[in-house]
């Protein structure tokens, strides 16, 4: 039998269990850490994102690493920079902590941010502006992934063989230009003449390719502007065996599945590529650096590789091409 | 007298708090929607998350609210999937739209939508009734299995009353097919293969199968299957019944890679590459789910579940869960 001093001990022990029960549910001893989320937007110059598939996994993992919440926000109209401020504007206004940028137009996006217009941290993709109105910014240098590709390509194409270069009538994309004027002035030092060849509205280069075939003998060397005219002209060369059999070569930049899956069909020869799955991660982690006063405004150029088709199994490059999430 | 103040305070709090909750509904001004894919490398899902994001934008333009997707690949893990749903909802998601890994497995992630009272709709896997009969804020936008399977079966009956000879090849009466499947569990699977089939059968089409299988949904899967078939029967295919574009094209690539013309192939989603390959005459025909409206419906349905406002009127939903998205077929015209 229990005494009377037992059964008191007993329920004063009961209510220290009780109350220190209660005392860690309720987070006053124990407390959690609390974890602020950062909120972000990226926003692109495109209407579509088919060309950032390896990006978007990039940040995504990096939002999930650092408790960021990333919101990925494409254009109306393709490289519209004044929608892309509109955009910009409004995301400030919802409370974004920080924006990542990959800009329709540069000057734009330096006027406003020197117009004080954008006063959240601003990390810029694929631009070239650094210094103290951005807390970083992840850059490609497209000139020299344009001259790197001319130099594979000058390698492997017959000397003195000219290039048609498959551009858009107006190349609007700060990217494409520095591409393009790279791959044009190393090719054309290597005694390549380039020539631009622009797409019809309708027909894109359909009709252009089409009359390879009739060509007495010579075989023709492409070179795509974009990624969309890359896999544009790759898509032509699969359904006419023809055309594809009076194709010396067809190269480009970008890594979209698409691409991948052409240059693995051998039906486009060799691309220039970046590490995008690299520059969405890196993108993410230096808004996140600079948001808690870590960043310095520097910039983080990515490097450029040549792929063809027996390098998309090299463990080096099949981990950046096909990155899992 | 202390009573009736008392009384008219409590009435003048709870007059204003109701104001006060109101003004919050009419000051919304931007949706959250979070989807999830069962696997983003899907083409059928893929042009239907095309389209979805054209409505998005559409919408936000025309009705001046923000349009915030959250979209995510599941990548074939239902597991994957939940977490997903869990995230989007801490993330404060108004509303859910769920292309479902398992379809019979979809009671975990109602189970947390309604705890955290977030509307969900799902669309291309039906979630089992028992499911779908949980809650009123659960919806389903798809396409009727069974009339997809009977269009594809009349698209070649009506071929087949109109020129025989362009079905029947070697003309020995016999019209012999193989069947490429999606995968087991997946209900639009078998109802398509046995519909279609029995379209044949019902119209007159004297069928024979010499062989089948399931390459779930997948062109790589289909392409591997076909090159089998080909190596063991040989130019005795005459007809390849797909339950997909994909695993048609799939059959495509492997008659290409032998070097074979004139069998022909029929598809089901009318996916951009199954409408190119119809176009140069290497798929015989589809049967094309309306995209636009599909996903319309989908954007508008999620867009009122967030906005809380009244379903919309033009996309009349059966039993008030499921919107079915009208269907056509696409066919490559013969020359005579």
């Amino acid at each position: 039998m229990i005494g009377k001093r037992g059964k008191i001990l007993v329920i004063l022990y009961m209510i220290f269990l009780g109350a220190l029960f209660l005392m860690c549910s309720t987070d006053l001893i124990i407390r959690e850490p609390e974890k602020e989320v950062y909120q972000m937007a990226v926003i692109i110059e495109d209407t579509r994102d088919d060309n950032y598939g390896n990006f978007r996994k990039g940040m995504d993992q990096a939002a999930v690493e650092f408790n960021a919440d990333v919101r990925f926000i494409t254009l109306y109209e393709k490289m519209d920079s004044q929608q892309q401020l509109e955009l910009i504007s409004r995301e400030q206004q919802d409370g974004t902590d920080a924006l990542l940028v990959v800009p329709a137009d540069e000057e734009q996006i330096i006027m406003a941010l020197a117009r004080k217009e954008i006063t959240i941290p601003v990390v810029l993709l694929g631009a070239e502006l650094t210094g103290q109105e951005v807390i970083g910014s992840i850059t490609v240098d497209y000139k020299e992934m344009g001259e790197l590709l001319a130099r594979k390509m000058a390698e492997r194409i017959p000397k003195d063989c000219p290039v048609l270069v498959f551009a858009e009538p107006e190349i609007h994309s700060p990217k494409s230009r520095r591409f393009l004027s790279g791959a044009m002035e190393a090719l054309e030092s290597r005694g390549h003449g380039c020539q631009m060849i622009a797409g019809s509205t309708d027909q894109g280069f359909l009709e252009i390719m089409k009359a390879f075939k009739d060509w007495d003998g010579e075989r023709a060397v492409i070179l795509a502007e974009s990624p969309e005219i890359l896999t544009e002209a790759a898509g032509i060369l699969a359904d006419d065996p023809a055309i594809a059999s009076a194709v010396e070569g067809l190269y480009g930049r970008g890594s979209n599945l698409s691409i991948l899956n052409y240059v693995d069909r051998g039906l486009i020869t060799g691309i220039c590529v970046t590490d995008e799955f690299g520059m969405g991660y890196f993108g993410v982690l230096t808004a996140i650096e600079g948001l808690e006063g870590l960043g310095n405004g520097a910039g983080k150029t990515m490097d450029s590789w040549y792929i063809e088709k027996k390098d998309l199994r090299d463990p080096a490059y099949e981990k950046m091409l096909f990155p899992i999430e | 007298m202390i009573l009736k103040k008392v009384l008219f305070l409590s009435l003048t709090c709870m007059l204003l708090a109701a104001c006060q909750s109101s003004q919050k509904e009419e000051q919304k001004t931007s949706i959250r929607i979070g989807i999830s894919l069962y696997r983003g490398d899907d083409t059928f899902i893929n042009n239907i998350r095309s389209v979805l994001e054209e409505k998005a934008k559409e919408y936000e333009r025309e009705r001046g609210i923000k349009v915030t997707l959250d979209i995510q690949d599941a990548k074939g893990s239902q597991n994957t999937q939940n977490n997903q749903v869990e995230r989007f909802i801490s993330l404060g998601c108004d509303v859910l739209c769920i292309n479902p890994v398992d379809r019979m497995d979809a009671s975990v992630m109602i189970d947390r939508a309604m705890a955290a009272k977030v509307p969900v709709v799902f669309f291309n896997r039906q979630p089992v009734e028992e499911d779908m009969n949980r809650w009123d804020q659960l919806y389903y936008i798809g396409v009727d299995a069974k009339e997809t399977a009977v269009l594809q079966g009349q698209m070649v009956v009506e071929l087949y009353k109109k020129q025989p000879g362009a079905v029947d090849l070697n003309g020995d009466g016999v019209i012999s097919y193989v069947l490429l499947e999606g995968e087991s569990s997946h209900q639009d699977s078998l109802i398509r293969t046995e519909w279609s089939i029995q379209t044949l059968k019902d119209g007159g089409v004297p069928i024979e199968k010499i062989a089948g299988g399931i390459a779930n949904w997948e062109r790589s899967q289909a392409s591997a299957m076909m090159e089998q078939w080909l190596d063991a029967y040989g130019d005795t295919i005459e007809l390849v019944v797909s339950n997909n574009d994909d695993m048609a094209l799939g059959a495509i690539d492997a008659l290409d890679r032998e070097g074979i013309q004139g069998v022909n192939v029929i598809g089901i989603d009318g996916t951009t590459p199954g409408i190119e390959a119809l176009k140069s005459g290497k798929l015989l025909g589809t049967v094309s789910a309306n995209k636009e409206l599909y996903a319309s419906a989908i954007m508008e349905l999620a867009a009122s579940c967030a906005m809380k406002g009244e379903l919309p009127r033009e996309y009349p939903l059966t039993d008030g869960t499921y919107y079915w998205t009208p269907q056509e077929i696409l066919i490559h015209e013969l020359e005579d």
